[in-house]
């Protein structure tokens, strides 16, 4: 056999893989999003509604809003707490960091708990009876005795963030530490030399080389943020209200609950849009690192 | 400018020894190398002066203060690295005016200076380049610009030269003494090159297992070794080293051949030091001794040959015009002004 053949042949089962379980759901789900497609009524799985779907969504929908404006709140704030709180703990633990050891087995802790085991345990956590942080608040902060925290739309929603955080915190972290290894020690030693204050060896040295590793960990993070799912579906199941429902979660909603398999299709592909965006910038940036 | 004091300083990481109770006294406007084999403690001995490293004990003294607890920016040192340390997101313009920036340098000020630091390591043409455009020899010269480019009290090289190729370096060396020459301000230079320890230096420790072994001019280490290590260590090629005794005057090799006469007690075990160039090369029969030669070698400059002696085999230098073959027998006296006796057990010298 031909050694190119082989080659062909050898990917193939990963490509096969692939399109099983990517390629093949997303051409179907677009499919889907230009029918009727409701589950309870037999046959609509294959009448056709063209774009009316989309225009549904986007014109007509308040709730399709709503969830676009959760997510990107969301996005936006589990992403930047979640980098710089890791960013921290890397500098932190990175080889000649100041805590090193066991801390950093500790850490990897969260990150081996499933999303939706956050979820359950955060929403014990937050039981304004029995939970661990009412008993705590009440102790050390009074006025905040008995708030009911999943209760009230803001709360809930910073709850949601802090579940989130706390999760994607460790993983981050140890990218972060691999990035900051890479930094060559000379560099930051030459301006500690030179007359920098610690915090300008950050800002002038540090950060600039690191930023190929930090955009990859924005972008990354964001992806992982627009997708969240499991820990919004345990700790709140989108409420109150809709205070904490997120795209993937409306779709589930509307194509689970509701059964509209065909309108959840078409914003399930809107949502689609931006992740293409990230996923290309990602790609962009990893290999453009490769190449140099 | 400054004189730098180190007074009994130690560095330990655990069990391993770094640096073991050293004191140094570097003179105002001196070129110090440290100089020795890796792991020899010289670099961390350089790393502790800038800060880099926390001293285990001891006090570190530059000009009438104790900087053991100033962080490195407070201490008004410039350094330049092996690996040159430069950085890659910067300009060269940037990088050589970095250390003014931090240090608040009025921004008029700046701009004269870095230029005038650029000529002066001919690197004016390339200010405005990234660090990775430039060649190995260039991004030597960034270095150096970066540390002239304000007068600190104190220049730290760290083996600046050992990550150049071979006809590089030599320029560079030239113009490195040049550039102190004219700069006047007091120098530690660690490398692990004798030649460069030799060309540059006012001052030359070398430096063992964390210990300075002889601290002297170029002059004094060559050519009067305090000891085993130090004789071994400096010249190329390197002194030979002849193990025999001392009985009635004379120096007598393991192989029982009544050798040179040496002014020293008698013995039963010494070790005798000679360099290449401290042996003549005669015909056959016309020397102390007559030995076998096991290669011959002609450098252009010289020739180097290294011949059977006994048990062992010595390095002789020979004239350039000189030409033998293998095997060939001829005859090697010993230049009796450069003997050096050493005591096998303790390494240390034996004074004539």
């Amino acid at each position: 056999m031909r050694d190119n053949t082989l080659k062909y042949l050898l990917v193939l089962p990963a490509v096969i893989v692939v399109f099983a379980t990517a390629i093949w759901p997303l051409i179907e789900a677009a499919r889907l999003s230009f029918t009727v497609g409701r589950l309870n009524r037999p046959g609509s799985l294959e009448r056709y509604l063209g774009w009316e779907n989309y225009v549904w969504a986007i014109l007509e929908e308040p709730a399709f809003w709503n969830s676009v404006w959760v997510t990107t709140i969301y996005t936006l704030l589990t992403v930047g707490l979640t980098t710089v709180f890791a960013l921290g703990l890397a500098m932190l633990l990175a080889p000649g960091g100041r805590l090193r050891s066991a801390a950093q087995t500790l850490l990897i802790l969260p990150f081996a708990m499933s999303p939706a085991l956050i979820g359950v345990s955060f929403r014990f956590m937050f039981n304004p009876e029995f939970g661990l942080f009412d008993a705590f608040f009440g102790v050390m902060i009074p006025p905040l005795a008995d708030v009911s925290w999943l209760a009230d739309p803001k709360l809930a929603f910073a709850v949601v963030v802090m579940a989130d955080v706390w999760g994607w915190i460790p993983f981050l972290t140890l990218v972060l530490i691999g990035g900051l290894a890479s930094v060559p020690r000379d560099t930051v030693e030459a301006a500690q030399v030179d007359g920098a204050s610690g915090w300008r060896v950050f800002k002038d040295v540090t950060l600039p080389q690191l930023a190929p590793v930090l955009a990859v960990v924005v972008i990354l993070k964001s992806i992982f943020s627009l997708k969240t799912f499991d820990q919004v579906f345990m700790l709140t199941n989108g409420g109150p209200g809709t205070a904490t429902q997120t795209l993937s979660h409306y779709i589930y909603f509307n194509g689970m609950k509701y059964g509209q398999i065909g309108y959840s299709a078409s914003v399930a592909w809107l949502m689609v849009i931006p992740m293409i965006f990230l996923t290309y910038a990602y790609a962009k940036f990893v290999f453009r690192k490769a190449d140099q | 400018m400054a004189e730098i004091k180190l007074s009994n300083l130690t560095k330990r990481w655990g069990d391993f020894v770094g640096v073991d109770n050293q004191s140094l006294h570097i003179n105002d406007r001196e070129f110090l190398v440290l100089l020795g084999p890796s792991g020899c403690g010289k670099t961390t001995t350089m790393r502790m002066i800038a800060g880099l490293e926390d001293p285990t004990s001891g006090e570190i003294w530059i000009g009438d203060r104790m900087v053991n607890d100033d962080l490195p920016k407070d201490r008004d040192v410039a350094m330049v690295f092996q690996n040159y340390g430069l950085y890659p997101h910067m300009t060269i313009f940037d990088n050589i005016a970095y250390p003014l920036r931090v240090r608040g340098t009025p921004k008029a000020d700046i701009k004269p200076r870095v230029e005038k630091a650029a000529e002066q390591v001919e690197l004016t043409e390339f200010l405005h380049r990234k660090p990775k455009a430039l060649s190995g020899g260039q991004r030597q010269r960034v270095a150096l610009a970066r540390a002239i480019v304000r007068t600190p009290k104190v220049f730290l090289m760290d083996e600046p030269l050992s990550n150049l190729d071979a006809k590089l370096r030599v320029t560079m060396r030239a113009e490195l003494k040049h550039l102190s020459r004219a700069l006047q301000i007091t120098t530690v230079y660690v490398t692990h090159d004798q030649i460069e320890a030799m060309t540059l230096a006012d001052r030359v420790a070398v430096m063992k297992n964390g210990i300075i072994q002889q601290l002297g001019t170029p002059d004094e280490i060559y050519n009067d070794p305090a000891n085993l290590f130090v004789a071994g260590f400096i010249g190329s090629p390197a002194m030979n080293l002849i193990n025999g005794s001392i009985s009635g005057g004379m120096f007598v090799t393991t192989g029982g051949t009544r050798l040179v006469p040496v002014k020293a007690l008698d013995r039963a075990k010494a070790v005798l030091g000679v360099r290449a160039d401290d042996m003549d090369v005669h015909e056959e029969g016309q020397g102390d001794i007559d030995v076998k030669i096991y290669a011959f070698e002609n450098t252009g400059e010289s020739t180097l040959l290294t011949v059977q002696w006994g048990a062992q085999r010595v390095i002789a230098r020979g004239d350039r015009h000189l030409r033998k073959d293998q095997d060939d027998v001829v005859g090697i006296s010993l230049n009796q002004d450069h003997l050096y006796l050493f005591d096998p057990e303790t390494e240390n010298r034996i004074r004539m």
